[in-house]
């Protein structure tokens, strides 16, 4: 039984729908509830500006709201079945709203840094998922390739082309290039550049026992950051080594065009309590039983990750809204243009 | 410089065609209004145009660029409205004085030279500002009517070239249901780019929370109007409300956010 039969009185009649209920839904799709729940919509969004602090999720309150007093309007509003444009807007408004809720119940969004020659590490992402999220990171795999991005004067930063390499079915890698409007689309997510990206430490350490571990310590964003272009990292067995990257010419240069590149004059200077020892790429130090290895100074790319499978229905929904909205003005429209050119 | 010379000739002429406009209304004898319009739109545009050629992007980054280009095309929602509906000519007399004080505003503004973020180099972004600016634009249209109703209502004045004051309410509504259908367009556009650009389609910045805001005005109005069929004063009234919420969203939160929106480098 559709909505449009529900508000018709003899098929009400006929199924002997009491008349307290019709009532209830006619009192449940009243405009005044509209425009209530509108207005509380606008004061949690004034609210959230207010305070700086936006929580979308108090918004499910006017939207549950809305949704009950559009379906109670459907079934009651015989005005508003009969004008299909404005029907399909707001039954397209109201597939949106869905869809939306949907899509933040099942979304991810997060950030990663990958380093330049290392393999992506879902654990290594920070991120925020829904409740219906259905964790496939781990099925991710890529390595991260060079990259470049490009400078204009003033530190404006034009175009980032990363390349990565993703396995293929024959056991290959294919090479694709991402950028902030180019995700790389894998298993449902995509993973859009960043600004956020620097200099990474590829430095192994070589146990008493022999063992070597290699791993990279990132330094912080660049240029964002290029004042302190440092980080600390303990030892597996050994103390806390503060790090810091002694660049004798900065590779930003506000002034000019410039190019993003890993600088190939820098110094690691590694400070231990007091000390302070300097290591060129492919230099070791000991510390106590254990050895410390500069292998090289690398690039690191951050990502943004995104998760939604929701977009396309959500872009459909947008557009059958809209296109109702524009057959419900021009019919309007049409019908008043006459009377003002009279 | 050409471009300098060609925008305040264009001023020169906007301020003209208001004056006129002014006139045509006290006296009730037709001026060739919509024709000077129409020049200042065409000396605007080469000005734009040579700006446009000579920093390889089109008038979205700064204030000046975003006023100069809102007085444009302002003026042209205004002119096609009039021309479209030729009774609402009187309307040029209640809406190019209000734009003045955007052309006022822009004299005042200096027009630097801007660099274009990465960010801002997208179709969608042309498309979602196109889509915006004739929002605005049928919304100043709406804000004419407006204007006159209460000034017919408290002024005394009568604009007897115009529609009665119900017919101007009538189609005051039509435009603002035509602003929402270009607002809600606008909006959806604008998501596509923040998908493209920032790899979300909407994070509740504050210029996307005021532009829902401005939304929901435009949706509680149509609401209000088609429901309670309110007094066409109070009617007018509301319509100044939706434009003072759309003024702000246009004209203050993209240079006072620091979100995206202003430009990420």
């Amino acid at each position: 039984m559709g909505a449009a039969a529900l508000g018709n009185p003899r098929v009400r009649a006929a199924l002997r729908l009491p008349s307290a209920v019709a009532r209830a839904l006619g009192v449940l799709a009243s405009l005044w509830w509209t425009l209530a729940w509108m207005g509380v919509t606008a004061a949690i969004l004034v609210h959230g500006l207010a305070t700086g602090a936006m929580d979308a999720r108090w918004l499910a309150l006017p939207c549950g709201g809305l949704f009950v007093n559009l379906a109670a309007a459907l079934a009651t509003n015989g005005k508003l079945r009969r004008q299909p444009g404005l029907l399909v807007f707001h039954v397209g408004l109201a597939v949106l709203a869905l869809t939306a809720a949907g899509g933040r119940l099942t979304a991810l969004t997060g950030s990663v840094e990958v380093t330049q020659g290392g393999a992506f590490d879902p654990a290594l992402v920070n991120a925020k998922a829904g409740p219906l999220h259905p964790w496939g990171l781990g099925k991710v795999t890529f390595v991260q390739g060079p990259f470049r991005i490009d400078y204009d004067a003033g530190l404006q930063r034009r175009h980032t082309n990363s390349t990565v390499f993703v396995p293929t079915a024959g056991g290959g890698w294919d090479e694709v290039t991402v950028g902030d409007d180019r995700p790389l689309k894998m298993f449902g997510y995509r993973f859009y550049t960043t600004p956020n990206k620097g200099f990474a430490l590829l430095l192994t350490h070589i146990g008493a026992d022999g063992q070597r571990r290699t791993g990279a310590v990132h330094l912080p964003s660049y240029p964002m950051h290029d004042y302190k272009q440092a980080n600390s990292w303990t030892m597996p067995d050994g103390p806390e080594l503060e790090l810091w990257l002694d660049l004798p010419a900065p590779v930003a240069t506000p002034e000019q065009p410039w190019s993003f590149r890993v600088p190939d004059d820098a110094t690691l200077v590694v400070g231990l309590g007091a000390r302070r020892y300097e290591l060129k790429p492919g230099q070791e130090m000991r510390i106590g039983d254990a050895r410390l290895r500069y292998e090289e100074l690398r690039a690191w790319m951050g990502y943004t990750v995104f998760f939604d499978p929701t977009l396309p229905w959500l872009a459909a929904a947008v557009l059958v809204a809209c296109a109702g909205l524009g057959w419900h003005a021009v019919v309007k429209i049409r019908a008043v243009a006459g009377d003002a050119d009279a | 410089m050409l471009e300098d010379w060609t925008l305040l000739g264009a001023i020169a002429l906007y301020a003209l065609a208001a004056v006129m406009a002014l006139a045509e209304a006290r006296r009730g004898r037709a001026l060739p209004v919509p024709a000077v319009i129409g020049l200042a739109l065409v000396v605007h545009a080469v000005s734009i145009a040579l700006r446009w050629q000579r920093l390889g992007h089109g008038p979205y980054v700064d204030m000046f660029e975003v006023l100069s280009s809102n007085v444009w095309s302002l003026h042209a929602v205004t002119l096609a409205g009039v021309l479209l509906i030729p009774r609402l000519r009187g309307l040029l007399a209640a809406v190019l004085p209000v734009l003045q004080i955007l052309v006022v505003w822009l004299l005042t503004v200096e027009a630097q030279d801007t660099l274009f973020p990465v960010t801002y180099d997208t179709l969608w972004l042309p498309v979602h500002v196109l889509l915006g600016k004739v929002f605005l634009g049928v919304t100043v249209v709406a804000v004419g009517g407006s204007v006159v109703i209460l000034l017919r209502r408290w002024a005394g004045t009568g604009f007897a070239a115009l529609p009665s004051t119900k017919l101007l309410d009538e189609i005051n509504f039509r435009l603002v249901l035509l602003a929402f259908v270009f607002e809600c367009l606008m909006l959806a556009a604008g998501a596509v780019w923040a998908q493209d650009a920032w790899g979300r389609y909407w994070n509740w910045d504050p210029l996307e929370t005021w532009a829902f805001l401005t939304w929901l005005a435009v949706a509680g109005y149509l609401h209000l109007r088609v429901t309670r069929k309110p007094p066409p004063e109070v009617s007018a009234l509301a319509i100044l409300a939706i434009f003072v919420v759309a003024f702000g969203t246009f004209f203050g939160m993209p240079f006072v956010s620091v979100a995206p929106h202003k430009g990420m480098i």
